[in-house]
């Protein structure tokens, strides 16, 4: 399932349940594992000056430098290395988006994991430059899934086995359906837990439903359900469906708290980097910072892959 | 100690020795070896009998020292006043020394000199407008920066810029190949947003020729994309250039007149190879003094221009939403306080006063721009111009300098600067980190492509 990991991490302990999540992951599947820590960005115009991400200083950038923070990387996930042999360390400069895309883009990997962001002001290094955060960002643009773990109670111990996919029947999200099911069908005791909110925000239907509606719209998703997926997935049986009334990204939340999911799959349709709202825009985004277990988004971009 | 190493009168000509001096963290080596390098004063006085002209010549003669320009300098305002930063001393003191002095001068002279040039003067040129006699004390520092750079006294920076436009047409390590590769990615990134988005390369004939500053390429190639999407929105019918892409020029900034006409010439031949009817450049100020204004003189052009019309970005986004060409939604416009810092390099050089502000009566709702105060010709330079804001062994003056633009700023009330240009965006990004008064920057692009109409082709399907 998964060949080739990216661990886009800041190498900080804001990432260590994203980290370990991925090397649960590259141990589940044998898979490579490429950790790639982004270890500043360039400040003062055209000088050699960067700002270091994980101390906040500023510090003038040479080839001892980057193998020094490379060697830092390497004993921070000492362990990890140790344990998993298939394991490769690189550094790079600039901007952590930018850089984690151009080294994706050069390197193919089936799965980007990046971990919360580190949100002590005075670690700004990562935000300060261009608005809009790393991980909107990635997930606006990566050519493969991402995998976010967000919050350390997100970060599971013992393998997948439930996996909630959040669908709004849009396009992008069979393309997330299709990666579900590739990932329930390929790992042991996989149960696959299809799910959809019925948006009643008022914002959203700009009047209040009665509840019978609501319920003949519960009815309707739970029959788009089984035509859309159901139907596809031919003979395999450990499944459920629901389909629930709320705030979207609230009741997915909820849901996978219920089920015990390992991890959640869906698809990300925002097109704008909307900087001072960051993180607050979209249902996806919200699902990243609230659940307890680790996130998948898949993109546009990552359409291509499973058409 | 004759020449060193590092520190010397060569200029940067191969990878080789950039890497080496890179590789000398911070200059250090080199600043210890600028202590020890002897003036070539035959050299230095040889080449002022060959260069320095009759204007800079009588620009020294006519000073009255009457001192008008002093206020007109952020350097004399935000340093209490000190005679010193006076414009007139300033040049005074150094070019009009050692042509006094026939070029005998001491490497203690040099270095004094040296800190003038690069660290109290960011060639703003403001000194020029305020000047009864019409001096340009702007220019004549650049002058001196290149009898300086010959000698080999130049911030080790620069010395390195001057070198990347030596080695790769460009001010950083950006080769030809990173640029449209570079190009590539970003139309596979931003396609499924715009449908049809992509960059015409090499394209003869067309209506615009773009240029860009290479840090685009290197560190946020967003900014590429930007471009792209813009000209494809407004319909323009125009191209990249696989050689001869880099609009900017460290060069300049460092007083290699050499570096500074390989450069020049290079985005010329691209021009001469595609016949575009135009050229723009990405928003970059010194990037259109160097190429546009300045340029034609160091590639030793008759007429005194580039070989097709050029125009900064602010004046074809002016163009295109005067003509309708980019459309701006108005329910999108800023509804936000927000101010506009122009580079000095488009304002004092090139007369770009009023097209900052056009721009601002379509993005911004009536009553929320505050232009800050002196403004348009008379505005202040962002305090990190000239090269200032790369130059690590003068950042404490330059983080001084930024003091004028901050307190510009706050009188605003405004939130939100706007800058069209590199190094007042850095200067501005650098001026929060150092003051933290709560305030983003932003170039137009970014702004501009949330608020544009996109027409119905360009929409995604679904």
């Amino acid at each position: 399932m998964f060949k080739n990991i990216l661990l886009a991490t800041s190498a900080t302990n804001a990432c260590d349940h994203a980290a370990r999540v991925a090397f649960e992951l590259a141990g589940l599947f044998k898979s490579h594992i490429s950790i790639l820590h982004v270890l500043g960005v360039p400040s003062r115009g055209f000088s050699q000056m960067i700002v270091d991400v994980r101390t906040g200083e500023t510090v003038p950038l040479n080839d001892d430098y980057k193998a020094w923070v490379l060697e830092e990387v390497k004993n921070y996930y000492e362990n990890q290395i140790k344990a998993h042999n298939d394991t490769e360390t690189n550094v790079a400069v600039g901007f952590p988006h930018r850089e984690i895309l151009r080294y994706a883009r050069e390197n193919n990997p089936d799965l980007i994991v990046l971990g919360g962001s580190t949100d002590d002001p005075d670690l700004s290094g990562y935000k300060k430059n261009i608005a809009g955060t790393t991980l909107q960002r990635i997930t606006k643009s990566a050519q493969c899934p991402v995998l976010i773990v967000n919050r350390p109670a997100a970060s599971f111990w013992g393998g997948i086995s439930n996996i909630v996919f959040g669908t709004d029947f849009s396009k992008a999200s069979d393309v997330s359906f299709q990666y579900a099911k590739k990932i329930v069908t390929s790992i042991n005791d996989g149960e696959l837990h299809i799910f959809h909110s019925f948006d009643i925000s008022s914002a959203h239907t700009g009047l209040s439903l009665s509840q019978d509606e609501i319920e003949d719209q519960l009815r309707e998703a739970r029959s788009k359900i089984r035509k859309r997926y159901i139907s596809q997935l031919k003979g395999f049986n450990k499944y459920s469906i629901d389909v629930w009334e709320g705030l979207p990204y609230v009741e997915i939340v909820k849901y996978a708290r219920e089920k015990q999911a390992d991890l959640i799959i869906m698809s990300h349709q925002a097109r704008e980097v909307i900087p001072d709202k960051a993180r607050l825009g979209s249902n996806m985004e919200q699902v990243i910072m609230r659940a307890n277990c680790p996130v998948i988004s898949i993109n546009r971009h990552t359409s291509a892959l499973f058409e | 100690m004759p020449e060193g190493t590092l520190c010397n009168r060569q200029p940067i000509q191969t990878e080789e020795s950039l890497k080496t001096l890179l590789g000398d963290t911070s200059g250090e080596q080199y600043y210890k070896q600028m202590k020890e390098l002897d003036v070539d004063q035959n050299l230095l006085w040889s080449t002022i009998q060959k260069t320095c002209k009759s204007r800079i010549r009588t620009w020294l003669e006519i000073c009255a020292h009457c001192g008008m320009c002093a206020e007109s300098c952020l350097f004399y305002l935000i340093n209490d006043r000190d005679p010193k930063q006076v414009p007139a001393y300033k040049i005074q003191s150094t070019l009009g020394e050692i042509i006094k002095r026939k070029g005998k001068v001491d490497n203690e002279f040099m270095h004094m000199a040296m800190k003038t040039a690069w660290a109290k003067c960011t060639c703003c040129n403001r000194c020029g407008l305020y000047c009864p006699n019409g001096i340009d004390m702007g220019v004549m520092m650049g002058y001196l920066r290149g009898l300086l750079y010959g000698q080999g006294f130049v911030p080790w920076e620069l010395k390195i810029g001057a070198g990347m436009h030596r080695v790769y047409q460009a001010q950083m390590d950006v080769t030809n190949e990173d640029f449209v590769e570079t190009c590539e990615w970003m139309a596979e990134e931003y396609e499924e947003d715009y449908v049809g988005l992509h960059f015409p390369v090499d394209k003869e004939g067309a209506d615009i020729l773009y240029t860009i500053n290479a840090r685009e390429v290197k560190h946020y190639p967003e900014d590429l994309a930007e471009a792209a999407v813009l000209f494809h929105i407004a319909g323009e019918d125009w191209t990249i250039t696989s050689k001869g892409w880099e609009l900017t020029s460290l060069a300049m900034f460092a007083g290699d007149w050499e570096a500074c006409k390989i450069q020049v010439v290079s985005v010329y031949d691209a021009m001469e190879r595609l016949k575009p009817k135009r050229m723009i450049g990405t928003e970059c100020g010194h990037a259109h003094r160097a190429t546009v204004v300045e340029g034609p003189y160091w590639a030793g052009r008759e007429d005194g221009l580039p070989p097709v019309k050029c125009m900064h970005y602010v004046e074809w986004v002016a163009e295109a939403l005067r003509t309708g060409k980019l459309q701006i939604d108005p329910d999108k416009r800023i509804k936000e306080y927000v101010t506009i810092q122009d580079s000095c390099n488009y304002i004092r050089n090139h007369g770009l006063k009023k097209i900052t502000r056009e721009i601002m009566t379509y993005m911004v709702e009536p009553g929320y721009f505050i232009d800050m105060n002196p403004n348009e010709e008379h505005n202040y330079c962002c305090g990190g111009g000239g090269g200032f804001n790369g130059i690590g062994l003068y950042r404490k003056e330059r983080n001084q300098a930024l003091i004028t633009k901050r307190d510009q700023i706050l009188k605003t009330g405004a939130k939100l600067v706007i800058a069209p240009c590199h190094n007042c965006w850095d200067a501005i990004r650098d001026l929060e980190e150092e003051y933290k008064i709560g305030i983003r920057w932003s170039f137009l692009k970014p702004l501009l492509i949330k608020m544009v109409k996109v027409p119905e082709h360009m929409q995604p399907k679904e």
